[in-house]
């Protein structure tokens, strides 16, 4: 029951689950516009391709190209609303996710595969140019279009406009950007409609229409027929421009890597890990991206032999569940066999109050080396870690504990947890002596509040 | 403008280069003007000039006069240290090569007339620098750059395609018969080797002969310093010329001192005063913007005196020339829209690839300065790297496609289909068969999925990386996937053309196909031998369909692979690359299988619908035989549970669950990566009192019985929640964290999925 096959499933009872579709699909009001429209993108590829093989020009059969995309994009988000319909979103939630990432994929390669095709064909024609007719060519290049943008516009369509916004910018869109730019030196008012980001399927659709007219022109006035197959080969080439980030981007999501733009910030993690208490290595680290955005990962961390496994595990999770959602963290030790002093019986309540000093620039007090306990339970820090820009052990600021006004409703933090009061009081104080350290510190301070209450 | 966001150092007014104001520079641009549009004058004369002066006496004469008055001003002789013998030695070859390179331009020059000349063969080193560093380095300097590269590109194609000159097609059937000379001669019988009339023979010969040109003077800027100065050296190199040139001045003999005035024009205007003019403008204004002005400048009169120009020579020389030509053919060259257009082009080109390269070098943004300006870390462009050389890579490519069995396989197949393919298209090209070159390029389109297969192959041996951190092992699967892509679009091509041809059948020639196809199906036969292998050795199991088909379609030279492959299917990984190869060879067999009997069946009964049906039935095939494929690549790349060791896992997780110690399990995520590769992750809940590392080691090891070989295990204690509790503390946390410890005792479904 776990499992979905997408594709099986498909073939098993396919009409019955298509008329259950379809009822689930005309039921949803967004999603019936999308069936309009996808109604009357058929209807206009079905046209399109008729006036390709009446006009007999190759690069009206590029610019239909493009609309079959469109309508490909559009037939997925239909399969994607009726799998939200009636497949239970929390169980293949992530599976779903992925499904988006390969559908992109998918309908990306598959267009350049036929731009690849254009390619082929137009150089065929070069050794032969057979004649073009122009009767239909304009027609039809303008109900492309029309429908294209009208559709593009209309039909959000999620994952194609998260992709297109993340993925690093073709060469069509960063002609456009110099050009608009330029532009915008000599009529600086409209910098605020040329300067963003185009969008890249607007902007193929615009270039393609407006190279088809070109062809139009130069092929009603002179008869260059040789036009007709120079100008699919340049849509067939912004195809590929248009959508070859694309399908870097989502394939790079299928292939399970990290993605490069939160590397920056993975490593700062890793080496604040690196840092605590008792990790001696981080190693395996395998970061990649579920669906669009959704970091996952699985990461083994070698401590020392005396460390507190749970502590270092809840300490590593702690850091980086800020950035990965799901992760799993796998803890070695050299020579376990060899039992380690104490660190299984040590109940939790004798926790220090340093233990939680989650925050990095947090300073540790000084080691020392002579208690035994305090080497199992000490700050989760080397002593190695940078010069404190503070020390909270100065007795300026213990001497004047803070009394917070009990703001906060009360919580109900009873959950037999035997936490000593004097970590998060001490937590408190360091907190409030920096202020303004984000969000975490509000929680802190919450929780500082209610412990003392409690007890 | 963003340009303050951007990581664009130098563009900013205050950091970039200082421009000088225009109006100080109004005099020299006035004066580059009146002398470009003077050597626009002079090379529309020369044109008329060369009609009558043979053209080695032409570039003489040109030379001498030059050398003459250069000699006169620049006294090279006695001004300056004295020039060594083997500055001698250099100073001639560069002089030989100087007149070759004028010989190649005036040549062009005659061929396709003055206004085609000076587009084409006068740009500045600037310009052509520009574009070539555009169109052969990967750092081209910006967008702006690439498109006036392209914009160049363009209006050279221009020039060549849509620039019907009508005076061209009637040179082009070479009416004069005899050639002045065994140089032109020669030149002419090269270019109608080409197969393009002779204009468009000029253009690809100005062409040339620009780069050569280019390339010339940036090799001869050391020589310039070696001898004392640019002008010194361009006063010795024009005299060197004459010197050259004079043994074959005095073979060719005709008269040409009634023209001693034009020539006097040709000789200021073309060779002397635009050489001043040049070296002055450049060193008061910077080159770039000097070519900038130059290029529209020259461009410019040149299109005017095009429009303009009377030939108010030609009566004259018509006169005084010996052999009264019958002259039909009033051969002058008109102005026609491709020129017009290629004109405003080669502007516009000129223009961007000349302007400074606004675009500075791309810098990591690194921090902020005290001041508060940013800084930027030049390191990855300052540091370029060496390329490595062309040859040495290619032999370790081909030595690592050779080390391995798979790459292999493919490489000799790729090279077999590749000379089958060139073959085909010398044949097509000799015999000048359409069809026949048709299908060399349906070739070439299949040649491209081997090549990402072999490409893949090759790719799967990287070690991994800090991003790859698995490794690279998964391109084979993406690579099968696109492979299989790629097969589903051929087939929907050959589906919606038979559909086409099924409404109208043409008629078909069939003589040529016969051989063509026995010789495809052949080449591909080959292939199936070479790959039945690898894909017995792969998953075959979803295969099942593709066999089937294979045996009622009656090719039985493959079925024996099949028959015995589903037997250890599930013992070795998948290798969705090489099926994906294969299923494309198996497509091609079938598509000359399919021409064969379609052509067998015209052949003997005349039903010319049964190429269509055949093909239908072709691209049903390769349809049905792709889905398989599609399917498990698709179930691999959307992280699922790999289906053959389903079972297995679930009786691993049955027996976790009874390891001593565990309480629970939860988030079991087990995926096929690659071939190799089972990844997995698990996160148990265990006892207080059990000792982590003892499960973690049971569990890994009951695990890698079922197949995972990569897994990460999260062992999680009470303690556990309680530090989370801690460190989170936020509410909804706890809370969920709470619940999360409560559902410990809840039995999980066993095979989710990422």
């Amino acid at each position: 029951q776990g499992t979905i096959h997408p594709f099986r499933k498909t073939h098993r009872s396919f009409f019955g689950k298509l008329s259950q579709e379809f009822r689930l699909v005309t039921s949803d009001r967004q999603s019936w516009r999308i069936l309009v429209f996808s109604m009357l993108n058929v209807f206009c590829t079905g046209c399109l391709l008729m006036w390709c093989s009446s006009t007999n020009s190759m690069a009206l059969t590029a610019y239909t190209y493009l609309t079959i995309f469109d309508l490909f994009s559009r037939v997925f988000s239909v399969i994607f609303v009726c799998l939200i319909a009636h497949v239970c979103v929390c169980v293949f939630s992530t599976r779903f996710k992925r499904l988006e990432v390969l559908a992109v994929f998918a309908s990306t390669v598959l267009v350049q595969l036929g731009a690849l095709f254009i390619l082929k064909e137009s150089v065929e024609r070069f050794v032969e140019q057979p004649e073009v007719h122009t009767g239909r060519l304009l027609v039809g290049t303008f109900v492309a279009l029309f429908f294209n943008l009208l559709t593009l516009l209309s039909v959000k369509n999620k994952p194609f406009v998260y992709v297109s916004e993340a993925a690093s910018t073709s060469w069509l869109q960063e002609h456009v950007a110099d050009l608009s730019r330029s532009l915008c030196g000599i009529i600086p008012g409209l910098s605020s409609v040329l300067l963003p980001r185009m969008n890249p399927f607007v902007l193929i659709n615009v270039a393609g229409a407006l190279s088809l007219s070109i062809t139009y022109m130069l092929i009603e006035i002179n008869n260059y027929n040789a036009v007709d197959t120079a100008s699919a080969v340049a849509i067939g080439l912004m195809i590929f421009g248009t959508m070859y980030p694309m399908s870097v981007y989502s394939g790079k999501v299928l292939l399970q890597t990290t993605p490069s733009h939160v590397i920056g910030q993975l490593d700062k993690l890793l080496r604040e890990v690196s840092t605590l208490e008792g990790v001696l290595e981080v190693r395996n680290e395998h970061f990649w991206t579920v669906g669009f955005g959704s970091l996952a990962g699985s990461v083994h961390v070698r401590i020392r032999r005396d460390a507190n496994e749970q502590m270092v595990l809840a300490h590593v999770t702690n850091r980086l569940f800020t950035l990965v959602s799901t992760l799993t963290v796998q803890i070695f030790k050299d020579d376990w066999i060899r039992p380690s002093l104490m660190a299984e019986a040590l109940p939790a309540s004798t926790l220090r109050p340093s233990d939680y000093g989650g925050l990095s620039s947090f300073v540790p007090p000084p080691p020392k080396p002579s208690e035994d306990i305090n080497r199992l339970t000490s700050t989760p820090f080397k002593p190695s870690s940078p010069p404190p820009e503070f020390s909270f052990n100065t007795p300026g600021r213990h001497v004047h504990p803070v009394v917070l006004p009990n703001t906060q409703p009360q919580r109900p933090y009873g959950m037999g947890l035997s936490y000593g009061a004097s970590p998060y009081t001490s937590m408190l104080n360091q907190d409030l002596a920096r202020p303004g350290m984000g969000i975490g510190i509000g929680m802190n301070l919450g929780m500082g509040a209610g412990m003392p209450s409690l007890q | 403008m963003d340009d303050k966001y951007s990581s664009n150092v130098l563009s900013s007014g205050q950091l970039g280069m200082v421009e000088v104001p225009n109006a100080r520079l109004t005099r020299y641009i006035v004066l580059l003007l009146v002398s470009k549009v003077l050597k626009a004058l002079g090379i529309f004369e020369s044109y008329d000039l060369l009609k009558v002066v043979h053209i080695v006496q032409f570039i003489f004469i040109l030379k001498l006069g030059c050398a003459v008055i250069l000699v006169f001003f620049q006294k090279p002789f006695s001004s300056g240290k004295a020039i060594s013998k083997r500055q001698w030695i250099k100073l001639l070859k560069h002089s030989v090569i100087s007149c070759i390179i004028s010989l190649l331009g005036f040549f062009g020059l005659t061929l396709c007339g003055p206004l085609r000349t000076l587009l084409l063969f006068e740009h500045s080193d600037v310009v052509v620098i520009a574009l070539l560093s555009v169109l052969f380095t990967s750092s081209g300097g910006g967008p702006s750059k690439t498109r006036g590269a392209a914009l160049f590109i363009i209006a050279v194609i221009c020039l060549l395609l849509f620039d019907n000159d009508d005076l061209m097609a009637k040179m082009a059937e070479h009416p004069e018969g005899h050639h002045d000379s065994a140089l032109t001669h020669a030149l002419y019988t090269a270019i109608a080797f080409l197969g393009v009339a002779d204009h468009k023979g000029g253009v690809v010969l100005l062409v040339v002969s620009l780069c050569l040109k280019i390339g010339f003077h940036t090799a001869s800027r050391k020589l310039s310093v070696e001898i004392g100065g640019a002008k010194r050296l361009y006063a010795l190199d024009n005299l060197v010329s004459c010197i050259v040139l004079l043994p074959w001045v005095i073979v060719v003999q005709s008269s040409w001192s009634a023209l001693i005035l034009p020539f006097g024009m040709i000789i200021f205007s073309v060779m002397i005063l635009e050489f001043y003019v040049e070296s002055i403008c450049i060193a008061k204004m910077e080159a770039p913007r000097c070519a900038r002005y130059g290029s529209i400048f020259l461009f410019l009169s040149g299109l005017l005196l095009a429009n303009f120009w009377t030939h108010p020579l030609t009566e004259q020389l018509r006169t005084m020339s010996k052999t009264p030509q019958q002259e039909s053919t009033e051969t002058e060259h008109v102005l026609s829209g491709g020129v017009l257009v290629s004109a405003i082009f080669f502007i516009m080109a000129d223009s961007i690839l000349s302007s400074p390269s606004k675009k500075g070098q791309k810098g990591t943004l690194v921090g902020y300065s005290p001041e508060g300006t940013p800084l930027y870390n030049f390191m990855g462009d300052a540091l370029q790297h060496t390329s490595q050389s062309l040859p040495r890579f290619i032999k370790d490519s081909l030595k690592q496609i050779l080390e391995e069995y798979d790459s292999r396989q493919i490489f000799y197949f790729l090279c077999l289909n590749l000379a089958f393919t060139f073959v085909e298209l010398f044949y097509g090209v000799w015999t000048n068969s359409l069809g026949l070159i048709s299908d060399g390029f349906h070739m070439l389109f299949d040649c491209s999925a081997l090549v990402l297969g072999l490409f893949a192959a090759l790719m799967t041996r990287w070690k991994a990386t800090r991003i790859y951190s698995y490794g690279y092992g998964r391109v084979e699967i993406l690579s099968g996937f696109i492979n299989g892509l790629f097969l589903m679009v051929i087939a929907f091509f050959v589906f919606v053309e038979s559909v086409t041809r099924l409404v109208d059948p043409p008629n078909i020639n069939t003589d040529m196909l016969t051989p063509v196809s026995v010789g495809g199906l052949l080449v591909n036969l080959v292939g199936i031998c070479a790959f039945s292998h690898a894909h017995s050795h792969g998953a075959a199991k979803s295969n099942c369909s593709s066999h089937d088909h294979g045996h009622s379609h009656g090719h039985g030279s493959h079925g024996h692979s099949h028959g015995s492959s589903h037997g250890h299917s599930h013992g070795g990984g998948m290798n969705a690359n090489m099926r994906g190869v294969f299923l494309h060879v198996l497509a091609d067999t079938l598509g000359s299988v399919g021409v064969i009997i379609s052509t067998i069946l015209i052949r003997q009964f005349g039903w010319l619908i049964a190429d269509p049906i055949c093909s239908l039935f072709i691209s049903t095939l390769i349809f049905l035989s792709v889905i398989p494929l599609l399917t498990d690549a698709a179930e691999v790349l959307l992280l699922r549970t790999p289906p053959e060791h389903e079972k297995d896992l679930n009786i691993a997780l049955e027996k976790i669950e009874k390891v001593e110690g565990v309480l629970s399990y939860r988030d079991p995520h087990f995926w096929r990566h690659s071939a190799s590769v089972i990844a997995g992750t698990i996160h148990l809940q265990l006892m207080s009192d059990v000792v982590e590392q003892r499960i973690i080691q049971q569990v890994t090891a009951i695990l890698k019985d079922a197949g995972v070989n990569n897994l990460s295990v999260q062992v999680e204690k009470e303690a556990y929640f309680q530090h989370m509790s801690g460190l989170t503390t936020g509410f909804h946390d706890v809370l969920a964290m709470t619940q999360q410890m409560e559902s410990m005792n809840y039995l999980k479904d066993g095979t989710c999925i990422m």
